[in-house]
């Protein structure tokens, strides 16, 4: 049962901002994350500051110049159906719509997505680990099978989001609200690896918001695919999953980004599976190459060796759909 | 503690019929597609749950649980939460009223209410009785604790170790192994062209019905009633009874509507009995329910088990020797983990042997679980009766076939009331297009596709005691009163409609009055997968006997031979006057006395045979030989539990078991910390039952509709277990069909199949 806290609803940014200022202040924007790390005691809240009625932080829209811009609180099923991003971002799309479950994405928002608490079940758990202020990482020594196999030190979660990866083989840009002023990030820049800090997922500092996110125009010839793997049909986050982008000219891939989910803390954008692709035609030997590169340097642990082979496996059909625009 | 009736040595009876009820030979209600009789109160909300229920004056109360796997309770301080807002009762072990004994072995008890030896995590240290469910909530956080933390186990083979933490005085091991034999298996061995030997592995797996367990209980004076989510209210009561030393009479157990229970609500939970304590103590109603997270703790499980198999196997298909070991946890309280009786009984073999070992870990007692044994013994049997099969190069249904047997070998050689094993077999594989999903190697890009099928048959099948009242009312509409529970199977709909045969009542015209201590009669919980079997002949003699009455004082009024009169839409009829009749509403003896009674009972079953419900189920899969990912693509279960009374609660079983089963094969799995023997997955989210997304829309369900009048008045068998037996195992053998990787392991998912698709690729 969750605690008691006061709650807040922001009827602008700079309100959110100030409320935040509190010790203890929660964001509040579909609730889908926060509510369950409150029920389970994660963490309390002092107080809750929604920003769910602030108008600005919604909608997706075109912007001049042929960028599209997504309000914070755009939920994750507006983005799956949105004409502007199917067309465009089939990755986004793809990605947002294999997130969750329908009732969760009707109510999670982008915002809330990229900024979610990790999905470790000791951290979730009644379990004082390293990210929560204690000495231990449980899931090293203990039950990995969902854990990480690059970038994990001290820290062994993966990042749960499915747009974030997409998000970040697109290129986007984050914006961010804050006590200082407003700043705008890549979105690759957004999150962060547990040696660069243990407590924290993302490189928002205290009292900032995610306000939109700007997603660049498509490059021609831009060919994008979002491929998640799963223990079941729906409400599963990604066992791995792989987002790509890329750009094919006269028949070769003149850039690519290959960003992997469901294998380390933060999207993990894998140079060699796009280094394996740039400058090739799209086929069964590309795909094998860029593989082979995307699970170099993987450290299983002990019950998630699966997720090599598993990586692979999806990054091969993800690169192979690929193959025709 | 009285035993309960299942545990009895000789089969408890109720007295025989008058008469023994020839079968009914056409029907004009029963087996007909009926929509269920309290479809509306179930889809509208009106349906009173005991979670609806709120009382005036009603507490909220909520139990403490240990957080740790194995500690002894040193301390327990409530000074504190007593003295919290809308706080009316704490109570603890140092309450004398809450030392009550509870998990029994033949020996005795084992444990009490609060031991403070807590064995697993989610072990009971204190309740409180409050206001409102927020204020008991912040009293349990208000108690402080001082534990000893203990070494633990969390895994069977360790705990079985020399060594091993102490879960209970005298070792780990559940005393004694189960030990069955018949014939020589070295004989049998030697006489064997093929040999398939392997070790199969199940998951534990937890019942997670919709609706969590609690309770609500109110005392008037002495005399307490309690509205129970439970499969059996008779069994609540008793155990009440027993706990709080009350005679039944003053225990009243209602459980009208429950949100599934798979076994989990066959006996009673230590928070119904915290419950009423609670409300004497404060003379107030007190509602208690446990949350979700502590569902996933302490009300039972399907243990995890480990089973060799060896078994041999001439080229003629017939089955030369099995040797079955099987080894699984029971948790920390006395229980039962074997699944071997399908090994011994479900296909002819002469040579047999099972050994099976069960024994203690520090995690939550395991409960009687949807068919409690059988779908770990299919996963292991149907897997190497597959195996077998390709060794001697016949088809899995073919070899099947081959060894059918007509008797209870496990049984002493009884005859079977009947078997429709082989129709379920060949009927369902007809159904299913078995050879034309068995032809050829089908690839769709890297998707492979397989079909594979599993048989199996089911323990239980019901009997006695079961005691019903039917009363027929002088505007002829009928009162059906029984003690059997509805657990969501349709059993009200199925009794109403054999009350409806027999005396040509609408079913509208039927009231059920039921699963109540204070005004049904007693019935064995809904479990086993007998309800119908036990009680539906009760119901039927019942409504003979209001039919009997009837018709006699029809006779009367009619001046005819009590055998020349016929009951027939609403009139008594003399046979060959068509002048001579009276319309039931004319009928001079009801009208004198408003009501006519009819009390039935179950007859004893045959002693000289056995009775088992049989099935077989198919399946056909896609499996991803990239990722490991597996597409269910059809199942169809073809079951023979004797007359299908209604169609569509018939299909409801079947489709929903063959869910279950899903679940079962490829995703449930309870996962223990083996650092702190803590649970990490007791959510929801965390541990994965499937979604819509992981059940095909393509179901079949081929009922083999052949009544089994040898066995009951009725000629049914049970249903709902054998319809999760052997779906896990026609998924494994239809993955195997599609990739040649034999899946030792439930559950099937990429989290292994992706690195054994690895493995094979690497071998070539």
């Amino acid at each position: 049962m969750m605690g008691s806290f006061s709650y807040v609803r922001a009827g602008s940014v700079k309100q959110a901002v100030a409320a935040l200022a509190h010790d203890g202040a929660r964001l509040h924007a579909g609730g889908t994350d926060l509510l369950g790390c409150l029920r389970d005691r994660v963490f309390d809240a002092g107080s809750v500051v929604s920003i769910s009625g602030i108008e600005e932080l919604g909608g997706i829209a075109a912007l001049s110049g042929g960028s599209v811009r997504i309000g914070a609180l755009a939920t994750l099923a507006e983005i799956a159906s949105h004409p502007l991003i199917r067309e465009r971002y089939p990755v986004l799309a793809e990605a947002a719509a294999s997130a969750a479950s329908p009732q969760l994405r009707n109510q999670g928002t982008i915002g809330g997505n990229l900024c979610q608490r990790p999905r470790c079940w000791y951290f979730r758990g009644d379990f004082i680990c390293t990210r929560k202020g204690g000495s231990l990482c449980y899931a090293f020594d203990g039950e990995n099978r969902y854990h990480c196999i690059f970038g994990g030190d001290g820290c062994y979660i993966v990042h749960p989001s499915d747009a974030a990866p997409a998000l970040v083989a697109l290129d986007a840009q984050v914006s961010i609200a804050g006590p200082g002023g407003s700043r705008t990030i890549a979105v690759e820049d957004l999150h962060i690896l547990p040696k660069q800090d243990i407590r924290r997922e993302t490189s928002l500092e205290a009292g900032e918001i995610v306000t939109e996110i700007v997603v660049p125009p498509p490059r021609a010839g831009l060919r994008s695919t979002y491929r998640k793997v799963r223990e079941r049909g729906s409400w599963d986050f990604a066992l791995v999953s792989v987002a790509i982008a890329a750009v094919v000219a006269a028949g070769k891939v003149s850039a690519a980004r290959v960003v992997l989910g469901g294998v380390a803390p933060k999207p993990w954008r894998s140079i060699a599976a796009e280094a394996a692709l740039i400058g090739h035609a799209i086929d069964e030997s590309a795909a094998m190459r860029a593989a082979a590169g995307a699970v170099e340097g993987a450290q299983p642990l002990a019950q998630n060796a699966y997720k090599v082979p598993l990586l692979r496996g999806a990054l091969e059909e993800a690169v192979m759909s690929l193959a025709r625009p | 503690m009285r035993k309960p009736y299942f545990l009895l040595k000789t089969p408890p009876t109720t007295p025989e019929p008058a008469e023994k009820l020839a079968p009914w030979a056409e029907t004009t209600v029963v087996g007909k597609p009926l929509p269920r009789v309290d479809a509306y109160e179930r889809v509208s909300g009106s349906a009173v749950y005991a979670l609806d229920l709120f009382l005036p004056d009603m507490l909220y109360a909520a139990i403490l649980r240990c957080p740790h796997a194995h500690a002894i309770v040193k301390k327990v301080d409530t000074a504190a939460a007593t003295k919290m807002p809308g706080v009316r009762a704490v109570l603890t072990d140092s309450d004398t009223e809450a030392r009550i004994p509870w998990y029994f072995t033949e020996k005795g008890p084992t444990s009490r209410l609060f031991d403070p030896h807590c064995r697993y995590e989610g072990e009971e240290i204190a309740a409180v009785a409050a206001e409102t469910p927020h204020q008991a909530a912040d009293a349990l956080r208000a108690i402080v604790v001082e534990y000893e933390e203990l070494p633990f186990v969390v895994d069977l083979d360790s705990a079985l170790k020399p060594g091993a933490p102490l879960i209970h005085e005298g070792g780990n091991q559940v005393e004694g192994t189960l030990v069955y034999e018949r014939g020589d298996i070295a004989k049998g061995f030697a006489d064997a062209e093929a040999i398939v030997e392997r070790t199969f592995r199940t998951s534990c797996e937890i019942h997670t019905p919709m609706e969590v367990h609690g309770s609500v209980a109110k005392w008037d004076g002495n005399r307490l009633t309690v509205w129970d989510t439970t499969q059996g209210v008779f069994q609540v009561q008793q155990s009440l009874a027993d706990a709080l030393r009350l005679p039944l009479s003053n225990v009243r157990v209602i459980g009208q509507y429950m949100g599934g229970g798979f076994g989990s609500k066959l006996e009673i939970s230590k928070h119904t009995v915290i419950a009423a304590i609670l409300a004497r103590k404060t003379a107030r109603p007190v509602k208690l329910f446990i949350s979700r997270e502590e569902s996933f703790l302490c009300v039972g499980n399907r243990p995890a088990n480990t089973m060799s198999l060896k078994a041999g196997v001439r080229k003629d298909g017939t089955l030369t020797a099995m040797h079955l070991i099987n080894r699984g946890a029971v948790g920390a309280y006395p229980g039962w983990a074997g699944v071997g009786s399908q090994v011994a009984d479900l296909y002819t073999c002469a040579h047999v042997r099972v050994e099976e070992t069960c024994g203690h870990i520090n995690a939550g007692q395991e409960r009687a679980f949807r068919a409690p044994g059988f779908p770990q013994c299919s996963w292991a049997l149907e897997q190497v009766m597959d195996e077998l099969a390709a060794a001697i190069g016949l088809d899995p249904v073919e070899f099947r076939l081959t060894s059918i047997p007509v008797v209870s070998q496990r049984q002493g050689g009884k005859p079977y009331t009947s078997t429709g094993l082989r129709q379920c077999l060949v009927e369902g594989a007809r159904a299913f297009g078995w050879d034309a999903a068995r032809g050829g190697h089908r690839r769709n890009g890297p998707w492979l596709r397989g079909a594979g099928v599993a048989a199996c048959q089911w323990g239980w099948p019901g009997g006695p005691p079961s005691t019903v009242i039917v009363r027929y009312f002088a505007d002829g509409s009928v009162s059906l009163n029984m003690g059997a529970s509805d657990i969501g199977t349709g059993t009200k709909t199925i009794m109403a409609m054999v009350v409806a045969e027999e005396l040509g009542v609408a079913l509208d015209r039927i009231q059920i009055e039921h699963a109540d201590t204070g005004t049904t009669q007693y019935a064995t919980p809904s479990g086993g997968s007998k309800t119908v079997p036990s009680d539906s002949p009760a119901v039927r003699a019942a409504a003979v006997a209001v039919k009997r009455k009837l018709l006699a004082m029809g006779a009367e009024q009619l001046e005819a031979a009590e055998d020349e009169v016929v009951l027939k839409a609403g009139e008594i009829l003399v046979a060959g006057s068509p002048d001579k009749k009276v319309r039931l509403a004319e009928l001079e003896g009801l009208m004198n006395q408003q009501v006519v009674i009819g009390v039935g009972h179950r007859e004893q079953n045959p002693l000289d045979k056995v009775t088992k419900p049989f099935g077989a189920q198919f399946a056909e899969v896609e499996v991803n030989e990239r990722t490991g990912e597996v597409r269910i693509l059809r199942l169809l279960g073809a079951h023979d539990s004797g007359r299908v009374m209604n169609r569509l609660t018939y299909q409801n079983q079947v489709f929903g078991g063959m869910t279950m089963g899903i679940g079962f094969g490829m995703t449930e799995r309870r996962v223990l910390d083996r650092q702190t023997g803590k649970m990490v997955n007791s959510n929801w989210h965390d541990y994965k039952i499937p979604t819509a997304m992981d059940v095909p829309a393509d179901l079949t369900c081929v009922p083999i509709d052949v009544p089994d009048n040898e066995f009951n008045s009725t000629g049914t068998k049970g249903l709902g277990e054998p319809a999760t037996i052997p779906t896990a195992a026609a998924i494994a053998n239809a993955v195997y069909a599609a990739t040649g990787i034999r899946v030792t392991d439930a559950p099937i998912n990429p989290t292994q199949l992706a690195s054994l698709l690895a493995d094979q690729r690497k071998r070539g």
